[in-house]
């Protein structure tokens, strides 16, 4: 068993977690933009160009960066594996991700194949580079915890939906649509919110909720069996989606049954939790339950009025769950990693996590952001709500830069100064 | 008798309970929660020290890994030994931002150095220290703190 993880020193450098941090919300304010200047009908149907771009500028955006550097940060503290040559890997796959990103919205958006096939190098670079280093990493890693294996789930669908991802977006870029791409495309859209960032979300929730929030254990059955059985579902769901179209719904109502449940034990375990703390990442948890459930109902319901709310799902359990609990998770990390960072190189005399984001602010952000959540979901009626949701949804995304930022800004302030102590005495490097 | 392992993850799980009936008792008031803060101080240090002078030595001893892992643990320690007195004194000035803040610093610096060490460092112990457990375990049992 590795030890490194146990050491500060070996612990990545504070930059590579928080570049992906930082440009999340900044992907999230393209997103809103991009939404404004679509029309209301053409966003109702999930394969409009405009539908995919606003789709992926919110997935890879921000999903995918938000995972990425939790990733890169957890791994240690979680599996004790580190990412080799974490520096550079995850500079060069952020600047990859980040300019693939760029370069999809402006190829798909103005129909430029250059660009588009620039995307496809650059993406997959980005996510291959990240997706086989943190696999790379954790092939020592021997206690195989619930949720270390909810992070090799998600990391196994990450590796299949990039891979699709890479070839539909080739099919954009020498505007050669082939009969599968709508069959892939379908595949790749489910597997990637329900296997990529469902799994991930369930696997850190098993660590996360009892000890932030003091909440009770999950039961052995779930930290043993969700993560596989819901693998297995999704697996079954393409087969069945590819061959015996007639009997797809059996695995869909399977995925969903796991999901809703989980909201459910979230909420349950919320309420049972010795911690009676409530801050804006508990009120994040709490709303991503209510949407989880929602949204996995309607998944099923959508099957018998020939997929006329998928869209509406998206927003439910991609904006509702997915993001929700993202956001609330960066309000806890950020400062964290300031905090722990500073105190580490024996700065003593600094904020502390709680003082170093605006709580009036971060209330704000929630509300706006449930707020344009709310309006897109009713924009289905009503075409009018979609511009002031995107102007809400805009402005929240604009308040989560400010948030995460601040702390950072207090990090480049506090290490100006002089430490109150020189820790250099607790320095080790690589001894273990 | 338990083992290594599972005597010590106990024991952060009492931890637990107690910063969270401390944290419970603040929301009433700060006054009402020092006897809850000044027993989870207690038994924080308690637990402390039984790492630092039973379970690192003999670790240590065993492996030969003087400077690694146990060393980051007891710098860890020190951080969150600064915490408490930071924490009691917020009780002291009856500071309520300052309470929650240092609270809610403690808890998270405390629960990724809780998942180290029982993910990792505890379960290295116990393999590397199986045979003596239950000396190692009623050691520490019965340890008093200086």
């Amino acid at each position: 068993m590795k030890l490194s993880g146990l050491s500060v020193d070996q612990a990545p450098p504070i930059s590579a977690p928080l570049r992906f941090f930082l440009t999340a919300p900044l992907f999230g304010m393209i997103a809103g933009i991009l939404i404004l200047l679509s029309d209301s009908s053409t966003l109702m149907s999930r394969y409009s160009i405009d539908s995919i771009v606003v789709t992926h500028a919110i997935t890879i955006g921000i999903f995918a960066f938000i995972m990425f550097g939790a990733l890169t940060q957890m791994l240690p503290v979680l599996a004790g594996a580190k990412i080799e040559r974490v520096k550079q890997v995850t500079l060069f796959a952020y600047l990859m991700l980040t300019l693939g990103l760029l370069a999809m919205i402006i190829g798909l958006k103005y129909e430029l194949p250059s660009f588009t096939s620039f995307a496809y190098i650059g993406l997959g670079l980005g996510f291959f580079t990240m997706i086989l280093s943190i696999v790379y990493a954790m092939r020592n890693v021997e206690n195989f915890t619930a949720t270390i294996k909810g992070m090799v789930a998600s990391l196994f669908f990450a590796f299949f939906i990039a891979s699709m991802g890479i070839f539909l977006l080739y099919e954009y870029a020498t505007k050669s649509i082939s009969q599968y791409h709508y069959l892939v495309a379908n595949v790749h859209s489910v597997w990637a919110i329900f296997g990529f960032c469902g799994l991930l979300i369930i696997g850190v929730a098993f660590q996360v909720l009892p000890m932030f929030y003091v909440a009770p254990k999950f039961k052995q059955f779930c930290k043993k069996r969700v993560v596989v059985l819901i693998s297995t579902g999704l697996v079954i769901w393409l087969v069945l989606n590819q061959f015996y179209e007639q009997y797809e719904l059996i695995a869909k109502i399977w995925i969903a049954l796991f999901f809703w449940a989980f909201a459910t034990t979230v909420w349950l375990k919320f309420n049972k939790r010795k911690r009676p703390i409530s801050d804006v990442t508990v009120w994040y948890w709490r709303t991503s339950s209510i949407f989880l459930t929602l949204g996995s109902f309607l998944w099923i319901f959508d099957e018998f009025f020939k997929h006329e709310y998928i869209v509406m799902v998206g927003v439910l359990v991609g904006g509702g769950f997915v993001l929700s609990i993202m956001i609330g998770m960066l309000y806890k990390i950020v400062p964290f990693l300031v905090w722990f960072h500073l105190n580490a190189m024996g700065y003593m005399s600094i904020p502390t996590i709680n003082e170093m984001i605006d709580k009036g602010l971060a209330k704000i952000q929630f509300t706006l952001l449930i707020l344009s959540l709310i309006g897109f979901i009713f924009a289905f009626y009503i075409p009018q709500l979609l511009a002031p949701s995107a102007v809400y949804f805009i402005i929240s995304m604009l308040l989560l830069e400010y948030n995460v930022l601040t702390p950072v800004l207090i990090y480049k302030k506090i290490k100006k100064k002089k430490p109150d102590f020189d820790m250099s005495v607790f320095s080790i490097q690589g001894k273990n | 008798m338990s083992t290594i392992q599972e005597y010590l993850t106990n024991d952060h799980r009492k931890c637990d309970e107690i910063f969270a009936k401390m944290e419970e008792q603040a929301g009433s008031s700060l006054e009402s929660t020092r006897t809850f803060a000044e027993e989870f101080v207690a038994d924080m240090e308690h637990h402390f020290q039984m790492e630092e002078r039973v379970m690192f030595p003999e670790f240590e001893q065993k492996t030969g890994m003087t400077q690694g892992p146990t060393e980051m643990m007891r710098q860890e320690h020190t951080q969150m030994r600064s915490l408490f007195s930071q924490l009691l004194n917020a009780i002291n000035e009856n500071n309520n931002d300052r309470f929650f803040g240092t609270s809610e610093t403690l808890m998270i610096l405390l629960q990724q150095h809780n998942m180290k060490e029982e993910q990792m460092l505890y379960a290295m112990a116990q393999q590397h220290l199986s045979a003596e457990s239950d000396r190692i375990v009623a050691m520490m049992d019965s340890l008093i703190v200086e």
